[in-house]
């Protein structure tokens, strides 16, 4: 059996764990001879296990494995002067891609202090570097594209935006022109809440940052007199899923804009607050306006577009709508209980 | 100024929102002029004399974008007011020359109005813009 010209025998058992180990692995005599090389070593590095044993590490496959380097790494080793750990070295063969490899050396406990081996596990990082490299770009792509989309959407809500305010401004019935206000007022909404997602980390929507600025948009371009009129916003820490975030914006700037139209006539004071609190899965959205209440039975106006979308929206969120006398003003309370019965229903005009 | 009018420049290249921008600067009583980038709005800066304010767009093809343009006015003319508006919804305040007003699109039309006129009030002490 002993064909190799070593005079010394290894134990058969050292030579199985060798061979048999996952990962790629040489064990070298003192001067570097490979004594034996796992099947792994050789499967990655298409070397022919049947010309290994006793071959110099120099030696094998084409001399590939020849690196000056490498050799005086592992002597460094053998005397006891050097360990190898976690060293790098780029493996060349001809016609084929520079492999990026990294290599431990140790020389072999087995209590035989005459006779120096060393082991050299060599593993290929080739493949997890691209990898890492890959998901790094693919991270930074993503990143960009997001941006980039992000500032497409903006541009095409701001070419709405101003579409709707040049008509406005164009149209001779004020009437025409206060629905194109209205409709200007709903894209800002969705617009806030765009700002809002792309300035937040997760999907989540910050609700008390998102309705202070949307309030303070509808503020900016719909009242003319800040010290006589404003808008007032409470929300707790509350932070929403995107769709959910759309209708309570949209239900707020209805039933803001619809404040603002109607309960302050005759350049009348006032207030406008908005409350929101959660508890749980529950939650309750609040508009309240101190102005001149709302008309009921005959006065009543008809129900416009704005009370459609409220009801439409709070049916959506599986929410309850109660209207109130606010004693001066009227009071809009929006309820969302999990799993209680529904009747959305805004029998006044909003 | 021309006429008594204070003359903005709209530098955008979105030809609707260049068209709404005009047309928002000349309903608030000022002379609107329009540019599609950054190197036409030098051209007509560079042809006239009485350009008070320049609205501009931050991501725009050419050679510069509108941080680049807003630092070439403010080096080169620098009485000129500057408002930039940008998709971008935060942009590095400090990244443009100091006295200019920025919006994220899309903006409100008062809002933008608004901050022409306190820019161009600005100006002098008359309150009338240079």
């Amino acid at each position: 059996m002993p064909t190799t010209p070593t005079v010394h025998f290894e134990a058969a058992s050292t030579l199985a764990v060798v061979v048999s180990s996952n990962e790629p692995l040489l064990f070298l005599s003192e001067d570097l001879k490979v004594i034996a090389a796992s099947a792994s070593f050789c499967r990655a590095f298409e070397i022919d296990p049947a010309t290994v044993p006793g071959r110099r590490l120099s030696e094998l496959g084409n001399g590939e494995w020849a690196m000056p380097k490498l050799a005086s790494l592992l002597k460094a080793t053998a005397s006891g002067s050097a360990h190898i750990e976690a060293y790098q070295i780029d493996l060349m063969r001809p016609n084929q891609k520079t492999r990026h490899l990294v290599v431990n050396a140790r020389t072999l406990d087995d209590g035989d202090i005459d006779h120096v081996r060393l082991l050299l596990a060599v593993a290929d990082v080739t493949d997890a570097r691209a990898e890492a490299r890959l998901k790094d770009d693919l991270i930074r792509d993503k990143a960009i594209l997001l941006q980039e989309v992000q500032h497409r959407v903006a541009n095409s809500l701001q070419i709405i935006a101003s579409v709707l305010m040049q008509s406005a401004r164009r149209v001779q019935s004020a009437e025409a022109r206060g629905h194109l206000h209205d409709a200007h007022h709903r894209v800002m909404s969705i617009a806030a809440l765009q700002r809002q997602l792309s300035t937040s980390a997760g999907g989540n929507v910050e609700l008390r940052a998102y309705l202070t600025q949307l309030c303070q948009s509808l503020g900016a371009s719909m009242i003319a007199a800040p010290d006589r009129l404003s808008i007032q916003v409470t929300v707790d820490d509350s932070a929403v899923e995107a769709d959910v975030s759309v209708s309570l914006g949209l239900i707020v700037t209805e039933l803001v804009i619809n404040a603002l139209k109607h309960a302050f006539p005759d350049e009348r004071m006032g207030r406008i607050a908005i409350d929101y609190r959660s508890s749980g899965n529950d939650w309750t959205l609040t508009v309240t306006d101190n102005g001149i209440g709302m008309p009921t039975g005959t006065d009543a106006p008809k129900a416009g577009l704005g009370t459609g979308i409220v009801e439409a929206l709070s049916r959506n969120l599986q929410a309850e709508i109660r209207l109130s006398d606010a004693a001066p003003g009227a009071a809009v309370t929006i309820t969302h209980v999990e799993g209680a019965e529904l009747s959305a229903d805004l029998s006044t005009a909003a | 100024m021309k006429n008594g009018k204070a003359v903005v420049l709209v530098v955008e290249d979105s030809a609707i929102i260049r068209m709404s921008a005009v047309d928002l600067v000349r309903s608030a009583g000022y002379e609107g002029l329009e540019a599609q980038d950054a190197d036409e709005a030098i051209r007509i800066l560079e042809s006239r004399s009485d350009i008070d304010l320049v609205f501009t767009d931050v991501q725009m093809p050419g050679t510069m974008d509108g941080i680049k343009l807003s630092h070439y006015i403010r080096d080169r003319w620098p009485p000129v007011k500057l408002l930039v508006a940008s998709g971008n919804a935060i942009l590095e305040e400090s990244s443009l020359p100091g006295g200019s007003r920025f919006f994220s699109k899309p903006y409100d039309d008062h809002a933008i109005t608004d901050a022409m006129a306190r820019l161009l009030a600005g100006g002098t002490s008359d309150g009338s813009a240079g």
